[in-house]
């Protein structure tokens, strides 16, 4: 399944400063397994000792994986994966 | 919690007459707003921006607390001051309290010059219907959530860098919580700041305004207008997410509004330092504050030879850093992003 993944504007460095990566998943982890494979600077960003940080939040078509199923939340072709930091400045 | 109940004046009529021609305010919103108390969290970028559009929307009270003061590079997007109060360095909070005035001598403005912290947030905000979020770090908005949750109180957040931004609105008891949704802050260097991608004046904008929008909703007791999304937008690259976020409540195990557990403002969670957004500069608070007899550290600091102060604050340079310290002995160290460098230069200028 051919999913989009959003990548916002702080870590776009590390996604060699792509706002859009297209990655081939079936869930939620293994799209994000496939983006860090096209860049694994991205692997830092996401994860620390295999577990997502905290501060970083996925969304799959605007809806929060965390009531979902978490990284074996399913994804079919078409859908959108948004990796969304908090803001902090103002 | 308004205890206040007065009644529109003929002044008030005329002057928000057509804020009062939109059906959903009319006469019983304007009056609830003349009624209504608002703590506003920070008088920076986006705080400017919420207390110009709340004071001209007739919020019959404000507290403004601000711990910073105006210099030039604020002008580009804090729409309250002006080259004078940079040139002056005058507190925001008074700064915006001295123009809020002459936009509109029908409401209350009460500047406050201080750090807010675990030990002065209950007080700012426990009698206040609304707390606004104008703030720039997520260590006060985790105690601003904090105090909200555990007094009942709306409070609505609002973020920025560069052209993208976020806001949402917290209603505690029904909403998620900030904690809800971000479990966590990224820490320095993880994630963007004011220093790095910078910030536009329009994004500010945006974001307030929508902030402001969502407080007089809830003012004025239109809870059902709320946006209950997490909403994220750029407005360089034209995009606009609603993000569900209603289910969290309760999916989540929280901290603070499931288990009522404050670690902000129990002091289990928060520094001593903080670093200040786009300034190349650390604050340093005590936990409880002390009082600084400037004239003797004016003394203490004559051999620097540049040494100056107001009753607000006192200046000096020093270690190619700029202090400014203030008379409840928090200072800004400005010219190193490092904590523990600013804490050093703390010790070694000041002391305590």
């Amino acid at each position: 399944m051919s999913v989009r993944v959003q990548i916002p504007t702080p870590l776009r460095p590390s996604a060699g400063d792509q706002a859009i990566v297209e990655v081939t998943a079936t869930k939620v982890g293994d799209a994000l397994n496939h983006l860090i494979e096209i860049h694994p600077a991205m692997g830092g960003k996401l994860f620390d000792n295999g577990k997502l940080r905290r501060f970083v939040n996925i969304y799959v078509n605007d809806e929060d994986i965390r009531y979902l199923d978490m990284l074996d939340t399913a994804i079919k072709d078409g859908d959108e994966v948004a990796i969304i930091p908090a803001v902090a400045g103002g | 919690m308004s205890k206040t109940n007065w009644e529109l004046t003929e002044a008030d009529k005329d002057r928000y007459s057509r804020q009062m021609r939109f059906g959903a305010i009319a006469t019983p919103g304007q009056t609830r707003l003349k009624n209504a108390r608002v703590l506003l969290c920070g008088c920076g970028a986006l705080g400017t921006v919420l207390a110009n559009t709340l004071v001209r929307a007739g919020v019959g009270f404000i507290r403004l607390v601000d711990r910073d003061f105006v210099e030039t590079s604020n002008l580009q997007r804090q729409v309250l001051f002006d080259e004078e109060d940079a040139a002056q360095g005058v507190p925001k909070s008074v700064a915006g309290a001295k123009k809020l005035n002459q936009i509109n001598s029908l409401v209350t403005v009460e500047p406050v010059v201080a750090h807010i912290d675990r030990g002065n947030i209950l007080e700012l905000a426990k009698d206040v219907d609304l707390i606004l979020d104008g703030t720039d770090n997520f260590e006060i908005r985790y105690l601003i959530n904090d105090a909200a949750i555990k007094l009942g109180i709306p409070w609505v957040h609002g973020g920025c860098i560069g052209s993208h931004g976020q806001f949402m609105t917290i209603l505690p008891g029904d909403t998620p919580c900030l904690r809800c949704v971000f479990e966590a802050a990224p820490g320095p260097g993880e994630a963007g700041t004011c220093d790095t991608a910078g910030v536009l004046g329009m994004t500010i904008n945006i974001i307030a305004s929508y902030q402001a929008t969502e407080a007089i909703k809830i003012l004025t007791g239109k809870l059902e207008a709320v946006n209950r999304d997490l909403v994220y937008l750029d407005c360089w690259e034209n995009t606009f997410r609603k993000i569900k976020i209603a289910p969290l409540k309760g999916k989540v195990d929280c901290p603070c509004c499931t288990h009522n557990r404050f670690e902000w403002l129990d002091g289990e969670q928060g520094a001593q330092t903080t670093s200040l957004c786009g300034r190349n500069a650390v604050q340093i608070a005590h936990a409880k504050p002390i009082k600084l007899d400037f004239e003797l550290l004016t003394k203490n600091l004559a051999h620097l030879g540049n040494v100056s102060s107001t009753r607000f604050l006192l200046r000096f340079s020093a270690e190619d850093c700029d202090f400014t310290v203030f008379p409840d002995g928090r200072a800004i160290i400005k010219g190193t992003d490092e904590p523990d460098r600013a804490m050093a230069l703390y010790a070694r200028f000041i002391g305590h």
